[in-house]
């Protein structure tokens, strides 16, 4: 930290999937921070925020559970860091739709009995390592760059749709990770699917749809040559890194894929379509990793698609 | 249901429902010119028999049932594609939310029942516990939807990978949460909130 200037030093919402699922999201992101000296301190008492299964249903309830959930984070200094693409596109929109709809508001006030935190910054991870800690200065902390990572970068939809909710990055080209990524050293590739939906939540009730669509985009990230992929969602982590076999299992035969069904087997060569592994790493993963974080704290051993493999090929282990 | 001739008059067209979702969803239908657009790059559109430009069609024409009766509401990933795509500023993904809701508050008998499912025993999770006990919405998934041996190699992986916690805690401001479900049910009772 340069001297007179006040250290960085956020709340954190982590959100219940980085509390299982994606615990190592959770100890990834808390490893970072410490590595980069920036403070982050958990909202006690935090709820979940609904996800998608409450505004599906009934908005009133996900917008009062993110209002309720706001007025606890001002209990805690700092704007809020989150880390899950779902939480923090639910605290955002809750905002968005409680300042721009006094109706709503109110209804909202009265289901909460109390006021709506409606100030309270929410910021995404990748928000604050690009933008608030800089990658001018991460690319300075980094200690062991990730030289000759090729890495897909995986927004996903919530990151950045609507565009006027998180407003975080373009809304249908963003950069964001992709930077963040050159700033650790590692090379971003330019592929298809950057931004398709992964069948986020239908994993339990349609798993079906979800190995289709993420099918796509494992297949996706291969051709592009990519040895992985980098997401910011525990949702989409679950379903490319958990049912990376299965999805092999279902779209495995040649030319059974999206891909082979499309262009027969020219894009393969002739050959049965490529079924290399495709490591996915938490964002907080690859940067802490970058800062010279020992890999043991990572959480790479709650990892289904073991990455470890690649990282001792690239020397990164 | 697609093929089925469409009759439309002052009875066969239901515009209060319309409404409904207009209110619910503060979007309007009605400044839909039924460019594509949504359907164009909706990752489900393949899997849902009314595409959301059609969804927005029927409701253009009063034909509320129509979709209500169909799978497409119910195969809305909620990934915003549509509403940030749509050129006359058309909240499809509100409007979907909206249609779900109505299917939900109405109750009625649902083909597509297993997301509607899933979603209650999400919610009820946060009733009871606060934060969601994932062991618990699987288990009770696949009990509910007769799916008993459904990811059940997935199970032990996951536990054994800790991703899966297999005793959970109650949050300690569960009453606050409840005061919250309860709020919302006396406001609905008494016409106070949509």
């Amino acid at each position: 930290m340069t001297p007179g200037k006040k250290r960085l030093s956020y709340s954190y919402y982590p959100g219940c999937s980085l509390h299982a699922s994606g615990r190592e999201y959770d100890i990834s992101t808390r490893a970072l921070f410490k590595a980069l000296n920036v403070g982050l301190k958990e909202v006690p008492d935090w709820f979940c925020c609904g996800a998608t299964p409450a505004h599906n249903v009934d908005e009133l309830l996900s917008l009062s559970l993110c209002a309720k959930n706001l007025s606890l984070a001002e209990e805690v200094e700092g704007d809020l860091a989150v880390a899950c693409a779902a939480c923090f596109s639910r605290l955002k929109t809750t905002q968005h739709h409680l300042k721009e709809d006094d109706n709503k508001r109110k209804q909202v006030e009265v289901a909460i009995d109390g006021a709506a935190a409606l100030n309270k910054p929410v910021k995404h991870i990748l928000e604050i390592l690009a933008r608030e800690y800089g990658l001018a200065k991460l690319e300075e902390s980094v200690k062991k760059p990730l030289v000759g990572l090729k890495v897909a970068a995986y927004y996903g939809c919530l990151l950045t749709r609507p565009p006027e909710v998180p407003e975080l990055d373009d809304c249908e080209d963003p950069s964001i990770m992709e930077d963040v990524l050159r700033a650790l050293g590692a090379e971003p590739v330019k592929w298809s699917h950057r931004m398709e939906c992964c069948g986020a939540n239908f994993t339990l009730s349609r798993p079906g749809v979800v190995l289709k669509l993420s099918n796509a985009i494992l297949e996706s990230a291969r051709i592009a040559g990519a040895d992985c992929i980098m997401v910011a969602c525990p949702l989409c982590h679950g379903n490319l890194d958990i049912r990376q076999k299965e999805i092999k299992e279902a779209y495995g035969a040649p030319d059974s894929t999206l891909f082979g069904n499309i262009f027969g087997s020219e894009l393969h060569g002739g050959s049965a379509p490529d079924q290399r592994d495709v490591p996915i790493f938490y964002v907080t993963q690859l940067a802490a990793l970058a800062m010279g974080v020992a890999s043991q704290s990572l959480g790479f051993e709650s990892v289904i698609t073991d990455p470890k493999p690649l990282l001792r090929d690239k020397q990164l282990l | 249901m697609k093929n089925k001739l469409m009759h439309l008059s002052n009875e066969t067209m239901n515009i209060g429902f319309v409404k409904k979702v207009e209110a619910l969803s503060g979007s309007s239908v009605r400044r839909c010119f039924q460019c594509g657009k949504c359907s164009a790059g909706c990752p489900m559109s393949a899997f849902m028999e009314h595409p959301p430009n059609r969804v927005v069609r029927l409701l253009q024409l009063g034909q509320g049932q129509r979709i209500l009766a169909g799978r497409s509401i119910w195969y809305c990933a909620s990934c915003e594609t549509c509403t940030t795509r749509c050129p006359n500023k058309v909240d499809l993904a509100a409007i979907m939310d909206a249609l779900r809701k109505l299917s939900w508050d109405a109750d009625g008998p649902s083909k597509e029942s297993y997301v509607q499912l899933a979603n209650r025993l999400f919610i009820e999770n946060i009733r009871t516990y606060g934060r969601q006990y994932e062991l618990r919405l699987g288990a009770a998934f696949n009990m509910k939807s007769g799916q008993f041996l459904k990811d059940l190699m997935l199970g032990p992986k996951l536990i054994s990978k800790g991703k899966l916690k297999m005793f959970h805690s109650k949050n300690k401001n569960i009453a606050d949460i409840e005061g919250i479900f309860k709020r919302i049910e006396e406001m609905r009772k008494k016409g106070e909130a949509l």
